[in-house]
């Protein structure tokens, strides 16, 4: 089966051959993986949110779906070790050590609009820009009759937005200066929203769109506050894109706790979540309570299993979840942000092996 | 209860920067006691945010503004605190661990324990070991405080403890950890002294490693 109908039918709630998978690395987890598995690395690194996928990685990994990424998560992981990219966020890397070898994390340590009056003259990067939709122009002639193909627009408002004004002071913003808050996530809404509209225009099959509003146990934001401040963009953005293409996808990322919000997130036509993290939403009751609704994917936990279990933990994990959230279609599975360097190689290949070596006909 | 000090418990909850100014300065000139303007006051209205957090029915953003409020009514009442005997309830110094950027965790549990009256030594994101070996050694600090938002960066804990081992200055200081993967089994194994799934409950955790 192709890859793209693999993906086309899980997403119709119909039962593929297998389970769709995708899978994304940080760049040195890419560098190890590239050397396990004897290839070049010579493809060009994209960068959804700063992973370190190439094309050849994931296709020769077996993957389902390609990413393509217009937005300003493209500012993860410049080469420089300190540098400010073209929205004026400054960058800087932070060291850490597995016992995997030594990576680096790039991280904002300059926000722009940290003064209230800064937004006054501040001028966005023009995302109409011919250059930045070449790489998308690309990948859809060459692999779009094979591959279900993702058009990344993430942190698409509140993320950016944060960055250019600094986490806290966001937060903040949101209970003391609302108005504020408002102008601030229509930079980035109004920049990713021409985003995705062109490269739905150019037919990518799906796009991504991402906010972190979940930490570990509760949303960081009350649902109140989402529905104020978030619901109405993102209603707006999605009906946007349907208006283009009534066949194309939205998908859309938000780590950690979002339970309270679900319902309002099918209520405006999201087709499917990302990237459900175990240990924050339990997978088997949401797909009870939402799976003929909502897709899903994701959902390999990256905080315990992947890490620090075994290799038959991960190939229990998989198998949990293609019986649960998997059921009769609706999920894309993977794990729930990039792998991280202190992945062990086996639980990886367990993963991956488990994913690709389970039929849905023997489940 | 003073109506003064009602109201400043009211307006630290809602985050009402001016109003706290103006309590907190009028309870002063009123010659009310510090202790109660600061215990019935502010750390009993930071001790209800912290809880109302615990039971998720207040969020990241509304702490943030309790917290700024407490602080500016803290400003106000430092110069008054010496005079009034309020003793620290202890000095901590906290700091997301090397490698880690993940602050807001690691700055709310900052808050809480400055809102129930510890002093605070706060080493912000990506702390090496060696900077919380300095603290406990040069600043007498009494609890090293570490937040790990990563899996990548949970080592860093077990560096840190072997540091202040290492420094021969383990005996004199109590260690507690927190963040989103880390669990009281994780502290057990690396030989942390205390643990706290969320800000509020690092509070009871901090106290009661001052208490034994
Ligand atoms: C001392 O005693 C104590 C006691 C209690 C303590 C304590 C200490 N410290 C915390 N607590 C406790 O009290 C606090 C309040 O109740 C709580 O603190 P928390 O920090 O948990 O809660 C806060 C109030 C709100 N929570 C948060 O703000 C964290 C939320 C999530 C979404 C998150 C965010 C926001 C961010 N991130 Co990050 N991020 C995720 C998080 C998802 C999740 N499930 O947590 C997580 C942690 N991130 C992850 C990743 C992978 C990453 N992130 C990264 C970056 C970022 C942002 C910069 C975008 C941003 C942080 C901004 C900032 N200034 O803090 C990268 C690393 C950067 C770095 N060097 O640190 C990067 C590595 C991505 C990459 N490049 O590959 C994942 C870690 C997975 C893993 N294997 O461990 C992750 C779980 C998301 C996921 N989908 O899996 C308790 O844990």
């Amino acid at each position: 089966m192709k890859p793209r109908d693999r993906v086309l039918m899980a997403l119709n709630h119909e039962v593929p051959d297998r389970c769709p998978m995708q899978v994304s690395f940080t760049p040195e987890f890419a560098a190890r993986l590239e050397k396990d598995m004897n290839l070049g690395g010579e493809d060009k690194i994209h960068n959804p949110h700063g992973g370190g996928n190439t094309y050849e990685l994931e296709r020769s990994l077996g993957q389902d779906l390609l990413l393509t990424s217009v937005g300003w998560a493209n500012s993860y992981y410049q080469e420089a070790k300190e540098y400010v990219d073209e929205w004026g966020i400054g960058w800087r890397s932070a060291e850490y050590e597995t016992p995997f070898g030594v990576g680096r994390y790039t991280e904002m340590n300059i926000h722009p609009l940290a003064e209230d009056n800064a937004i006054e003259h501040y001028q966005a990067p023009d995302p109409n820009r011919p250059e930045l939709y070449r790489e998308a122009e690309w990948m859809l002639k060459t692999f779009k009759d094979e591959y279900w193909i993702v058009g990344v627009t993430v942190t698409t408002m509140f993320e950016t937005a944060w960055a250019l004004r600094g986490y806290e002071r966001m937060l903040i913003d949101f209970a003391l200066k609302p108005d504020l808050a408002e102008r601030l996530l229509e930079i980035p809404y109004q920049y990713h929203l021409t985003a995705a509209k062109k490269l739905t225009q150019m037919g990518v099959d799906m796009i991504w769109i991402g906010d972190d509003i979940g930490a570990q146990h509760a949303m960081i934001i009350s649902p109140k506050m989402w529905r104020k401040f978030f619901k109405p963009r993102m209603a707006n953005f999605i009906s946007e894109l349907k208006s283009i293409n009534p066949q194309v996808k939205v998908a859309y990322h938000s780590d950690g706790v979002v339970n309270p919000i679900i319902p309002d997130l099918i209520e405006i036509g999201l087709d499917v979540l990302n990237p459900i993290q175990p240990a924050s939403m339990d997978p088997a009751k949401l797909k009870q309570e939402f799976g003929d609704k909502l897709c899903f994917w994701g959902s390999i936990d990256e905080q315990h299993t992947l890490p620090f279990g075994s290799a038959d933990d991960v190939k229990t994990e998989v198998q949990t979840r293609l019986n649960t959230l998997g059921k009769k279609g609706g999920l894309i599975i993977g794990p729930t942000h990039h792998v991280q360097l202190d992945t062990p190689m086996e639980n990886f290949w367990a993963m991956v092996n488990t994913i690709q070596q389970t039929p849905y006909s023997t489940l | 209860m003073e109506p003064i000090i009602k109201e400043i418990h009211t307006n630290v909850m809602e985050g009402n920067v001016t109003s706290v100014k103006a309590n907190v300065q009028a309870a002063i000139d009123a010659g009310i006691p510090v202790s109660d303007i600061l215990n019935d006051g502010m750390i009993a209205a930071m001790a209800e945010v912290g809880h109302l957090f615990e039971e998720g029915e207040c969020f990241v953003p509304e702490m943030l503004i309790a917290a700024r409020a407490m602080q500016t009514g803290l400003a106000l009442l430092k110069p008054h605190l010496k005079n009034a005997e309020v003793v620290s309830a202890g000095k901590v110094v906290v700091g997301t661990v090397k490698g880690d950027l993940h602050d807001i965790g690691k700055n709310l549990v900052a808050m809480m324990l400055e809102g129930a009256g510890f002093e605070i030594i706060d080493l912000g994101t990506d702390v090496p070991a060696e900077k919380f070996v300095e603290a406990v050694r040069n600043q007498g600090a009494q609890i090293v405080a570490m937040s790990a938002l990563l899996t990548t960066t949970m080592p860093s804990i077990k560096n840190t403890i072997d540091a202040l081992n290492a420094a021969g200055l383990r005996g004199q200081v109590k260690v507690m950890i927190g963040g989103a993967p880390v669990t009281q089994n994780y502290a057990n194994q690396v030989g942390a002294d205390g643990f706290a799934p969320d800000a509020s409950r690092a509070v009871a955790t901090a106290k009661e490693l001052m208490a034994t």
